[in-house]
């Protein structure tokens, strides 16, 4: 099973070499079903939160990308109120080189840099545009209500 | 002592599958002791029917047996009436009938296995029924459920007398069945089910059970009574039912609602909306079906652009006139097709004589051959030699009489054709000349239309003397055409094709073949039945299901599936369908290569492009297998043999790419496949096929649509360019001067498939979703264009001069195939 072997690896990584500021492992005995935990960054509106993420293997990993999604409500131009993140590395930019640790954290970046031309919420990714100090005020607000 | 039950039919689950195609319409009969029966309306199409309906019943006691039995409602005219099985409850292993409770309804909710009857039918699933004691101050006001009442009371007008004819029925046969088992009681109302209502009626009147008769008649008449005014058909008590809809009661005197429009029947009373809906969706189809109709080859297209270029031209007799020829044409026949008479005296043994409408047509009594060509009307054929020096012309009167039951004909622009009466098609070619069009040198412009034209002329696409009738039920297309096409040899299926739809006037001169051609196409490439699937690529490219194997009886249908898109070539007909490139690429016996992954699966493809071109080692954990799920269960799979323990190295890649392309992409399908070409096989010989390549094949299997340019150009993006552009501007001038055939193909370069969404181009899809057609300004002005199938791109140079965008285009879309070629 290539992909057994390789998420077995990577979760061997994670272990031995934890990223700063986010985990992940399995659920619970499907290897291919995992959890991940991000911080919200210091220099972000998220700062202070702890935001959990649901990840899929598919069975043909890493030739196809990961599935995950935010399990926490988090205000944010590029994740929807489903959790579904609008990143590119998890779609069309995705190689097999990536990793989990890597995706974690360019999760984090993204957290910390919106992409609000690329928006997963034209509302959200509007007020970023044009009212920063509300938006930010309102992702802290749901950072205290949701991720605390 | 007797009291009142009630009894409330909740659901069903997972009632036995008996058609492979679809599910039942389940409804279930409900009978205390034989002789008090109920039933439930019908659930549509599925094996886990939800009624929830509650009935009443009197006089139980504690012997009383409660027996629910579900049938199908579309087959209960049939032998078994569709028999999905029975439980029997006696009532007092449920409920404490003494009980003096009054106030404690005592509810019980009991689910049982459904079992088989006598005739040992398979059976499945279980019911859940909720079982009551009605308090007995209550048992003697109504002995039938509300449902009943409100239906009977729906029921009105010329209904009526069939609601108590149905009701009395309904108790009639039951009551036959007595307090017998189950299994007798099924085959009881097997027999009896359709006897007509004076039968049914004397019988009751000899029952023990005229009592409850008498209720259930008394009850539908006082229905009837609260009737004031008589409604018409076309309405009910809420209102006028929405156009081209119409009320009606089956023999259980339930009512139904018939749709004219579609043909359909539903148990729900229609709204506007949902009429609206309907119309909708109907409107869409409507739209595919204009689009389909206007599908053609380049050989049949007659009023197109492509006119110009055509082969044959038309001289009259004194060649006055000169055939147009151009720079490509090499091979012209000037024929006259006039019917006129001439001068002078007929050859000897000529006739002429006159038809009942008057048309003069001629009898040659030399050869006992007739033809409306007057043989005094010199005619010549002209054949210019492929350096368009040399001019043969020689007499048609050379050429020998034009086969038996072909005719030579013209059209109002006084263009030859013939006509030829045995297969009752029609062509530009002369039957006599059948290579005379072959002797050019092939300029790639009219290569696909050559090549049509090779491949119709071979002996084994010719079509047989006599008739090949097939006929369907418009809503059972896909089972009646398996069974039609299934029984028929390959040699019936080569005979005209004479389509005739159940019910429906019309005889088959091509739009009934089109029709049940476009029609079946949308029904066995649906991927509810799991035989074909959605490629990942986007939404409306299809590939075979590799999970096909859970309908037992796939590869039949494979076979079967195979036989249509050959007929539909053979008869010259298309399919509403579209495969991925590589499937057509499978059909050519041609490998599949990474590059066919793209329209297959684009992650896959990129990430073992990305493999290619990068170093793999210690970054891909790889061996030389791969991992596939079957329904959830984690199979691996040797590319090799003992491929999984064989580990992927930068030096053996290439080789594992291309087994794990092979795999993905045709191993996982083959039995499938090869069913496929069995069928297909059967009426296009393998070798004959193969002269086209895989894009030609998507066109001969599709046809080639209709594009609206203006369309197109308005939900068209730019990425480096402006709309206003030179190049943007030569762009679409290029694709306006275009034919067909030409712009079809620049569709199958930029999106892989030559298909047009039905809404056009504004629904365009990419491998993510919506993509619009994209042009990018990429590449050198010395460059060809590339494209990108997954994001519908083109990247197109800045060229300087229209001419040089024209020919790098028109030599992109025609000679390269695939992504990337440079």
């Amino acid at each position: 099973m290539s992909s057994l072997k390789r998420i077995t690896k990577e979760l061997n990584d994670l272990g031995r070499d934890p990223p700063t500021s986010c985990s992940a492992g399995p659920v619970g005995d499907d290897i291919y079903h995992w959890q991940a935990s991000i911080m919200g960054p210091p220099d972000s509106p998220y700062a202070g939160g702890v935001f959990f993420l649901s990840i899929h293997f598919p069975t043909d990993y890493p030739f196809k990308p990961p599935k995950i999604s935010f399990t926490t409500k988090i205000y944010h131009p590029n994740i929807n109120a489903n959790g579904n993140i609008c990143l590119d590395i998890l779609k069309d930019q995705w190689s097999p080189a990536l990793t989990i640790s890597k995706v974690l954290l360019s999760i984090c970046s993204l957290l910390t840099d919106a992409n609000p031309d690329d928006p997963l919420v034209p509302e959200i990714a509007h007020l970023y545009k044009t009212d920063r100090p509300k938006y930010e005020a309102t992702a802290k607000e749901w950072t205290k209500k949701y991720a605390v | 002592m007797p009291c009142s039950i009630s009894v409330k039919l909740v659901a069903a689950e997972s009632l036995y599958k008996r058609d492979v195609f679809r599910s039942p319409d389940p409804f279930a009969v409900l009978t205390i002791d034989g002789y008090q029966t109920k039933s439930t309306t019908a659930a549509k199409k599925t094996l886990n029917p939800y009624w929830n309906e509650t009935f009443k019943f009197k006089d139980v006691n504690e012997n009383s047996i409660l027996t629910v039995q579900v049938f199908d409602q579309k087959k209960f005219k049939k032998k078994d009436q569709g028999f999905l099985g029975v439980i029997n409850i006696k009532i007092t292993d449920v409920l404490n009938l003494d009980s003096n409770d009054t106030y404690n309804s005592n509810e019980e909710t009991i689910t049982r296995d459904l079992k088989k009857s006598n005739d040992n039918m398979a059976v499945s699933g279980r019911l859940i029924v909720v079982l009551s004691k009605v308090p007995n101050s209550t048992s003697s006001a109504t002995t039938s459920n509300t449902r009943t009442t409100s239906r009977s009371s729906r029921a009105r007008s010329s209904a009526s007398n069939a609601t108590v004819g149905a009701t009395a029925n309904r108790t009639g046969s039951s009551a036959g069945g007595s307090a017998a088992t189950a299994a007798t009681n099924n085959s009881t109302t097997a027999a009896n089910g359709n006897n007509n209502i004076t039968t049914s009626t004397s019988r009751n009147t000899t029952t023990p059970a005229s009592a409850s008769n008498e209720a259930s008649n008394t009850e539908s008449n006082s229905a009837n009574n609260n009737t004031t005014h008589q409604l018409s058909s076309f309405e009910d008590q809420y209102g006028r039912l929405p156009p081209g809809w119409e009320r009606r009661t089956d023999n259980f005197g339930r009512t139904y609602y018939v749709d004219h429009n579609t043909r359909t029947t539903t148990w729900k009373r229609p709204t506007f909306d949902q009429t609206e809906n309907t119309a909708n969706s109907l409107q869409n189809t409507e739209l595919e079906r204009i689009q389909h109709r206007g599908r053609t080859l380049p050989e049949s297209s007659s009023a197109s652009a492509s006119n110009s270029n055509q082969d044959i031209t038309v001289n009259t007799n004194n060649n006055s006139q000169t055939p147009a020829i151009n720079g490509s044409a090499a091979a012209a026949l000037a024929a006259t097709g006039a019917t006129t008479s001439g001068l002078g005296e007929l050859p000897s043994g000529w006739e002429q004589r006159f038809t009942p409408e008057g048309r003069a047509y001629f009898v040659d009594h030399n050869t006992r051959t007739t033809t409306w060509v007057d043989p005094r009307r010199q005619q010549y054929i002209r054949t210019y030699g492929p350096t368009n020096t040399t001019i043969q012309q020689q007499p048609v009167s050379q050429l020998g009489p034009l086969p038996s039951g072909w005719e030579m004909r013209l059209t109002n622009t006084a263009r030859v054709y013939f006509v030829d009466h045995n297969t009752k098609t029609t062509t530009w070619d002369d039957p006599r000349l059948p290579s005379s069009l072959d002797q050019n040198v092939p300029q790639y412009k009219r290569d696909f239309r050559r090549k049509v034209i090779y491949f119709r002329s071979q002996p084994a696409l010719r079509i047989l003397p006599g008739q090949c009738h097939i006929k369907v039920r418009r809503k059972n297309i896909f089972e009646d055409a398996y069974q039609e096409i299934m029984r028929q040899t390959p040699e019936d299926l080569k005979k005209r094709l004479m389509i005739k739809f159940d019910g429906e006037e019309g005889l088959d001169y091509g739009g009934v073949s089109r029709e049940f051609f476009f029609l079946l196409s949308h029904e066995m490439f649906n991927p509810f039945y799991c035989l074909f699937e959605y490629s990942a690529h986007d939404n409306y490219t299809i590939q075979i299901n590799p999970n096909s194997a859970i309908n037992p009886e796939h590869l039949n249908y494979f076979k079967f599936i195979g036989r249509v898109v050959g007929l539909g070539v053979f008869h010259r007909r298309f399919l509403d369908a579209f495969f991925v490139g590589a499937l057509y690429k499978m059909i050519l016996r041609k490998k599949v290569i990474l590059q066919d992954m793209e329209g297959v699966d684009a992650e896959v493809h990129n990430s073992l492009k990305w493999m290619l071109e990068n170093d793999i080692e210690g970054i891909l954990d790889l061996t030389f297998s791969a991992d596939d799920e079957r329904f959830g269960e984690l199979v691996t799979i040797d590319l090799k043999p003992d491929g999984r323990n064989i580990e992927v190295t930068n030096e053996n890649k290439k080789e594992y790419i291309e087994l794990y392309t092979q795999w993905k992409i045709y191993d996982r399908v083959q039995e499938q496949f090869k069913a496929f070409m069995d069928g297909f096989n059967e009426l296009i010989p393998e070798d004959l096929v193969t002269v086209f390549d895989e894009r030609e094949l998507e066109l001969l299997i599709g046809g080639i649509a209709e594009i609206d340019v203006e369309d197109w150009k308005k939900h068209t993006d730019y990425r480096g360019y402006q709309e206003s552009d030179e190049v943007i501007q030569w762009f679409w001038k290029c694709i306006t001067e275009w034919d067909n055939e030409q712009r079809a193909r620049l569709l199958q370069f930029t999106t892989g498939t030559s298909r047009i969404p039905v809404n056009g181009f504004k629904d365009l899809q990419g491998s993510d979703g919506p993509r619009r057609f994209t042009i990018e300004k990429a590449g050198e002005s010395n460059q060809l264009p590339k494209s990108h199938t997954c994001f519908n791109r083109v990247d197109l140079p800045p060229y300087d001069v229209y001419d040089s965008l024209k020919q790098k285009l028109t030599l992109a879309v025609e000679e390269t195939i695939g992504f990337g070629q440079e």
